[in-house]
């Protein structure tokens, strides 16, 4: 998992993680456009950055967690997309079982 | 439902004053030896498998001392028993019984009636089933009312009950009635409810199961997987649940199969809507392939949940690929299934050459899930194919593909 600096939300299960040195040189704002779509526009372009206006408490009770932002990053923009979506348990059921590697 | 053995189920009476025999729970055979001692007095060794009918299986045996209870636990513990396997026993104090009954409380949930229904027979000790209809009294229980002392004399003498039982059977019943309200039962059943040669009433059996939806009120009864199973859960099923569990955002359910079918491969799989994923399933099946899970995402679940049980499904040992089956004209936004697993197959994939995948998605959003997916899988070398409605009824051309990818990556030595 890449770690950086940069703007972190959370949904209702998910971590959005959004690397904002990647962003400057973005010129699509793929993100936003999905998240327009496939999302309730969670993100929004705020000086040339994605950018949410929404609390916390507002994310969690609005965002349908789409994953369309980081597939739209990685395919139409820079990359600086990731998003956690943990479960729990599941590491150690792949050590238990052989099939962590 | 989620089931509970019989010792749970007693324990559930003890607690509301119902007598149940003297009694403990064994998972070697020293320990039922030691129940069998402290008891004082010949005992019943009964293996806890969620199944009625032990009895004639040879699932409940006696024994007159501890030394010869901790023998029958030898040969019980480990074996299979109706097709479960035996891993605990309750040995109880072997009881004199004089005369059995039966009495049970279900949730009649039929558009008739949409109650507690309370069946009481004279007849016990036998399947309920095998009791002719004339000979079983039954009350439907108004749940605001709850069963008076009235309605529970009342079944007593309508099915038959000697005078100088009534009232000790009405307050029996009384009694589970108030078990199965305060558990948020389904179901309970106590047969035979045993009239001891004593004079006493005794719950000689429980069997009883929990509201799925209730299971969260009663912690303390260790429920982990509040599903309807035929045996204990395993860690996978605890996974699987937990995607599900307080998140009610369409349907993320992943259940694992028997691999006692004869088949070249295994593979993960992962159906929409449960009659196109059945199809899918007896589709794989025919071509010579087994599948190592059943799943179903459907009622359009959000990309996050449909790539969890991507993710789960595709952590099971021994799979050789995974076949995305959806079978049905969905209404469902497909482009959500396409993001949960194209990012699911992205983390996956890598670490798997050559690792097949088939994937069929058709319905609402159809264009753009597809190409959602050719979009996201294009740069991954792995043999992927994509297909949409053209194929949605074609399960046999789906599982012929995914069958002809398994033995290509078969022949490779990876699988």
């Amino acid at each position: 998992m890449r770690r950086h600096a940069g703007m972190r939300f959370e949904e209702r299960t998910i971590r959005v993680s959004i690397d904002e040195e990647r962003c400057d040189g973005c010129k699509t704002h793929a993100c936003v456009e999905a998240c327009q779509r496939f999302d309730r526009g969670v993100l929004r372009l705020v000086d040339g950055r994605p950018r949410v206006l929404l609390s916390g408490e507002e994310l969690k009770r609005l965002g349908t967690e789409c994953l369309a932002c980081e597939f739209a990053c990685r395919h139409r923009g820079r990359g600086a997309i990731t998003i956690e979506v943990p479960i729990a348990g599941l590491d150690a059921y792949r050590k238990r079982h052989g099939t962590d590697k | 439902m989620a089931r509970l053995y019989e010792y749970q189920g007693k324990e559930l009476l003890r607690g509301e004053g119902i007598p149940v025999p003297d009694g403990g729970v064994a998972a070697c055979p020293r320990e039922a030896g030691d129940i069998a001692r402290r008891i004082g007095r010949p005992v019943a060794v009964k293996v806890q498998i969620w199944a009625g009918g032990r009895g004639k299986a040879g699932g409940v045996r006696f024994a007159e001392d501890p030394a010869e209870a901790e023998s029958v636990a030898g040969e019980l513990l480990g074996t299979r028993v109706m097709g479960f396997e035996v891993r605990k026993l309750l040995v109880e104090e072997k009881l004199e019984i004089e005369r059995e009954f039966y009495v049970g409380l279900v949730v009649d949930s039929s558009r008739e009636v949409r109650a507690p229904v309370m069946i009481f027979s004279c007849h016990g000790g036998v399947e309920i089933e095998d009791v002719p209809e004339g000979k079983l009294a039954k009350v439907v229980v108004d749940i605001l009312l709850g069963l008076r002392p009235f309605h529970a004399l009342n079944l007593a003498r309508k099915a038959g009950v000697p005078r100088h039982l009534l009232e000790a059977v009405a307050d029996f019943n009384s009694r589970l009635y108030r078990v199965f309200r305060k558990w948020d039962c389904r179901t309970i059943e106590v047969n035979p409810l045993a009239l001891t040669k004593g004079g006493g009433l005794v719950a000689a059996d429980c069997r009883a199961a929990v509201d799925d939806s209730s299971v969260y009120r009663h912690p303390e009864l260790g429920i982990r997987v509040a599903r309807e199973s035929s045996c204990e859960p395993t860690d996978f099923d605890e996974i699987a649940y937990s995607i599900e569990e307080g998140d009610l955002r369409g349907t993320g359910y992943v259940a694992q199969m028997s691999q006692d079918l004869d088949a070249i491969a295994t593979v993960a799989y992962h159906g929409i809507g449960g009659g196109g994923a059945i199809l899918g399933v007896d589709a794989l099946n025919k071509a010579g392939l087994r599948v190592a899970n059943y799943a179903d995402t459907s009622g359009n679940p959000p990309a996050s949940k449909v790539y969890r049980v991507v993710k789960l499904i595709l952590s099971q040992p021994g799979i050789h690929g995974y076949c995305l089956g959806g079978f049905v004209m969905a209404n469902q936004e497909q482009w959500h299934h396409a993001h949960g697993i194209v990012k699911a197959l992205r983390e996956e994939l890598p670490r798997r050459p050559g690792f097949p995948v088939v994937l069929v998605l058709c319905g609402n959003k159809e264009r753009e899930a597809l190409d959602i997916l050719r979009e996201g899988l294009a740069d991954l070398p792995n043999p992927v194919e994509i297909y949409g409605r053209e194929h949605v009824y074609d399960t046999g051309f789906i599982a012929h593909r995914m069958r002809a990818l398994v033995e290509d990556y078969l022949k490779v030595g990876r699988g």
